[in-house]
């Protein structure tokens, strides 16, 4: 995917005394993801229900921000189909102390590998970096947990992808975690296919899944083995929770070829199925450790592509992306 | 990460079964009173939907121990309950029930005599009752869905403490546990075996309705929250066998259970030895108080003639699931409904 709009420098621009330009211009980093492991809605202890999510990260595509603070001019220009950007850099501004910089706005240049509206996270992950790029350019670092709750105030609904170093059940509409379940995610391979390409689904459109009770109990049973998945690297039971959890979306956003695709994961020695439960890619889960693994996953991709499904490519959720083919688009 | 803490409320502590290794691949699940699982969560969720006024009386048919968790509720929840029961109630928990503030009807001994017997003669006086009071609220755990929805905490716990389960064994009564169990612990392990432990005289699984000793297990009406597609297979221990189980799992495992407990041990301990490779589940719903005057009474055993024939070493399968052979027969049940089981054949008790 081609670098998005690039706004020229702000020339002659005064920065605050003492700083070059150079020093206050912030960077930010954000990685996609793959849809989710599970997605539903879960009780606290008081029994209160929270839509939430745990995300599969896709570390070897992401976005990356830059900001140019402004200091006379108050508004924040950036890419005009990214209003959730430029949301996210307004909230960031304000949030931050004006001691640590004078900017009043700035520019915004957006640079992503992020497939757009297949439940990828290309928003999320635009925003994220936006927020850490505007905190940067302040020298202002800010915890996991702001800027998770920044996203959700700019775009409604987030997946999970600021909080990278923890394993998390993540209110994806209040921005907060409900459980930390590990440091990281059993070692796996994810096989990612897109199960409709010519299809977008566009997040906010879809109305909330009206999960019934009897879901919301099994939503409670999926994060309890999941929990036990995490703590106890046990990647079987990791990819029958994320089997589940596609299983349970199909009542709400259905993907046509969920039982073909358990079908392929199980022919090939695969653990399960995750998908996007608000997009339309599907991942078929491996163990890493496995014998064969990388064979099996050939020919499991062999088969997708025989089966008409374009393969988005291959998900190591504890990658650099230094290993990835790659990105899907490019 | 997290902090143990204490609880709020006693009923809050009784509500989850510890899991205990009986052999390398035979877990026991047991609990202190199992029924505070569904009585817990049936009047919550009654709570937060507006229906327990202040002035509300709950009100259920039992003689048991769903009975003694609705009035361990009411003390936490300030409300009045009120319960139907047999004629003959054990007068330990008559004593308890009404030391939580609980009032309890007895039917009269000659309503055993009709069709139903004193389950049809407990629902008609719920009935009447349910007409005299202004408010009132039935749990119903015979056919309120959330009885078997409840036991997902049960799942949630052998998820967590054991991620693979291949076969869960227990008592079925209402239906609420093993179906609120086991369907909820299919959502993630599909395959995993469900074995109902019935008794002799029960319509539960198609044997004619009559006279049953054994408690806690066993019906003589269907009720609706019984899910048989759940069942793999059932089992059916006559008194002899289940009480001689019941005491050896005490004597080999230190574990003082009431006798459908046992029973379900009898049936799970043969499974398990068959599937080694298998990690089978035991649910043991009670324990054994209420039965120290009998069970765990070896002159009273001996009197009813309970310790003179040797407990069978596996169950006599049955094609035919209407009758019984001997003290444990068992069937291929195969996750069917009562249709597709005894749709071809006549219904030999009154109701259903």
């Amino acid at each position: 995917m081609p670098a998005q709009t690039l706004l020229a420098p702000p020339a002659g621009t005064p920065g605050p005394a003492g700083h070059a330009n150079l020093e206050v211009i912030g960077i930010g980093f954000a990685p996609a993801h793959h849809g989710e492991l599970l997605q539903g809605m879960f009780l606290d202890d008081a029994g209160v229900p929270h839509r939430a999510l745990v995300t599969l990260p896709q570390p070897a595509l992401g976005t990356r921000a830059v900001f140019r603070p402004s200091y006379t001019h108050g508004g924040v220009l950036g890419p005009s189909e990214l209003i959730k950007v430029r949301r996210a850099a307004i909230l960031t501004l304000g949030r931050l102390p004006s001691y640590r910089s004078p900017a009043k706005g700035g520019q915004i240049e957006i640079t992503s590998t992020v497939p757009h509206g297949i439940g990828m996270g290309s928003s999320t992950s635009d925003v994220t970096a936006t927020i850490r790029a505007v905190a940067d350019s302040h020298g202002h670092p800010l915890e996991k947990e702001e800027v998770a709750r920044l996203a959700v105030l700019a775009e409604c609904a987030s997946d999970s992808v600021m909080i990278c170093d923890q394993v998390v059940l993540f209110a994806q509409r209040e921005g907060t975690v409900l459980e930390v379940f590990g440091q990281q995610l059993p070692p796996m391979l994810v096989l990612g296919c897109d199960t409709a390409p010519e299809e977008k689904v566009d997040t906010l459109r879809l109305p909330p899944a009206p999960y019934d009770r009897s879901e919301i109990a099994q939503f409670g049973v999926l994060r309890a083995a999941l929990r036990r998945a995490v703590a106890k690297s046990d990647l079987a039971l990791l990819g029958r929770v994320a089997t589940a959890s596609a299983r349970i979306n199909q009542r709400y956003l259905p993907k046509p070829q969920l039982e073909m695709l358990l079908r392929l994961c199980a022919e090939h020695g695969g653990c399960g199925v995750q998908v996007a439960h608000s997009g339309t890619v599907a991942g078929l889960i491996f163990d890493a450790r496995a014998e064969q693994v990388a064979a099996n996953i050939d020919r499991c991709a062999d088969a997708l592509s025989d089966a008409g499904l374009a393969v988005t490519g291959l998900i190591d959720p504890a990658g650099r992306g230094d290993r990835q083919p790659a990105p899907a688009g490019a | 990460m997290t902090l143990r803490t204490g609880s709020d409320e006693a009923t809050h502590a009784f509500q989850l079964p510890r899991l205990i290794r009986l052999t390398p691949n035979l877990y026991a699940a047991s609990f202190m009173l199992m029924k505070m699982i569904p009585a817990r969560y049936i009047l919550r969720q009654a709570m937060a939907n507006g229906l327990l006024e202040p002035a509300t009386v709950i009100l259920e048919t039992t003689s048991g121990t769903f009975g003694l968790a609705l009035a361990m509720q009411g003390v936490h929840l300030d409300r009045r309950v009120v319960l139907v029961s047999d004629p003959v109630i054990d007068e330990r928990l008559y004593r308890r029930l009404t030391d939580l503030g609980a009032q309890v009807e007895r039917v009269p001994a000659e309503a055993g005599t009709i069709v139903g017997g004193f389950q049809v003669a407990r629902l008609n006086r719920l009935n009447e009752l349910r007409a005299a009071y202004p408010s009132t609220f039935c749990p119903e755990q015979y056919s309120n869905p959330d009885n078997p929805r409840s036991y997902a905490v049960v799942a949630e716990l052998l998820l967590e403490c054991l991620g693979q389960v291949d076969c869960v064994v227990g008592p079925v009564g209402s239906g609420g546990s093993m179906c609120g169990t086991v369907g909820n612990l299919r959502s993630v392990l599909p395959d995993c075996q469900a074995i109902g432990v019935d008794t002799h005289g029960s319509v539960l699984f198609g044997h004619a309705d009559a006279h049953r000793e054994l408690r806690g297990m066993g019906m003589s009406v269907l009720p609706a929250n019984l899910d048989h597609r759940i069942f793999d297979s059932v089992h059916w221990c006559a008194p002899v066998a289940a009480y001689q189980a019941t005491r050896q799992l005490h004597r080999r495992h230190a574990l003082f259970a009431g006798p459908s407990g046992g029973a379900a041990y009898l049936a799970a301990r043969w499974w398990a030895a068959a599937n080694p490779n298998a990690l089978t589940v035991v649910m043991l719903p009670d324990e054994g108080y209420r039965y120290q005057d009998t069970v765990y009474d070896d002159a009273w055993l001996r009197a009813a003639g309970y310790l003179d024939s040797p407990l069978p070493a596996e169950p006599v399968a049955v094609t035919d699931p209407r009758f019984p052979q001997g003290a444990w027969t068992s069937y291929d049940w195969q996750r069917r409904s009562y249709a597709e089981v005894l749709g071809g054949h006549q219904l030999l008790s009154g109701v259903g």
